[in-house]
């Protein structure tokens, strides 16, 4: 029998290499799955051995199975994005300024007065002093989240 | 733009805004233009103060895409007197 067999392997593991990356956007929407990107290395991981197997039955029993040329290029395609992905992650997200000025744990923060959504100004001190919601006393401390737009 | 988004998110908290980002260059915490459109904009930080205005417990990440989390925020304020 001569007959060349469909790789399915190759495009398995491209498939699960795409989808490593573009789950990106959705798993970084929950911590567990932001702050390490266990997911997306899984999707990669397995894609990779599905790639590596596929590569082996094209370039090693090119009788049997089909996938040299194709197999070539989205094994290449899935490196890429694998590349990419672990430089926007392991790197990119990385490269902040070192902050040395900012104030520290046991300093007094710096006061502020800034306007909230209804343009009225607001102060650190203020904050610190006014009663929350239907508490007579002051607050026992605040919290201040810098971020940096929409997240 | 807040207002409505903090409407929508159902916030109760105090949303404040600092458009000239002199705050966050106070704080340096200015991450310069790292924003979408090449503004400079803030790098995440998370501050604890102290009924006294001093700060018990600082996040300065090392990767934007890592935060503190709600409950770690909640289990140190639960140490203010």
């Amino acid at each position: 029998m001569n007959q060349h067999r469909w790789n399915w392997h190759l495009w398995a593991g491209f498939v699960l290499c795409i989808l490593g990356f573009a789950s990106l956007p959705v798993l970084a929407r929950f911590p567990a799955t932001r702050d390490v990107p266990w997911v997306n290395l899984l999707l990669f991981g397995t894609g990779l051995a599905f790639l590596f197997v596929g590569l082996r039955r094209a370039f090693g029993q090119p009788q049997q199975y089909r996938g040299k040329v194709a197999g070539s290029i989205v094994g290449a395609v899935s490196l890429l994005t694998v590349a990419l992905f672990c430089f926007v992650v392991f790197y990119q997200t990385r490269q902040l300024p070192a902050s040395t000025g900012a104030p520290k744990v046991g300093e007094k923060a710096p006061e502020f007065v800034l306007p909230d959504t209804s343009n009225q100004p607001i102060s650190l001190s203020s904050l610190l002093s006014t009663p929350f919601a239907n508490s007579h006393a002051p607050p026992k401390g605040v919290v201040l989240v810098f971020y940096r737009g929409y997240w | 733009m807040s207002r409505d988004l903090c409407r929508k998110a159902g916030y109760t908290f105090t949303f404040l805004s600092d458009p000239k980002a002199e705050v966050i260059r106070r704080y340096d915490l200015l991450h310069p233009g790292a924003g979408v459109r090449g503004q400079d904009i803030a790098r995440p930080a998370e501050f604890l103060v102290d009924s006294s205005g001093v700060i018990r417990w600082a996040n300065l990440t090392e990767d934007y895409r890592v935060r503190a989390r709600p409950d770690q925020i909640i289990e140190q304020a639960k140490g203010l007197k």
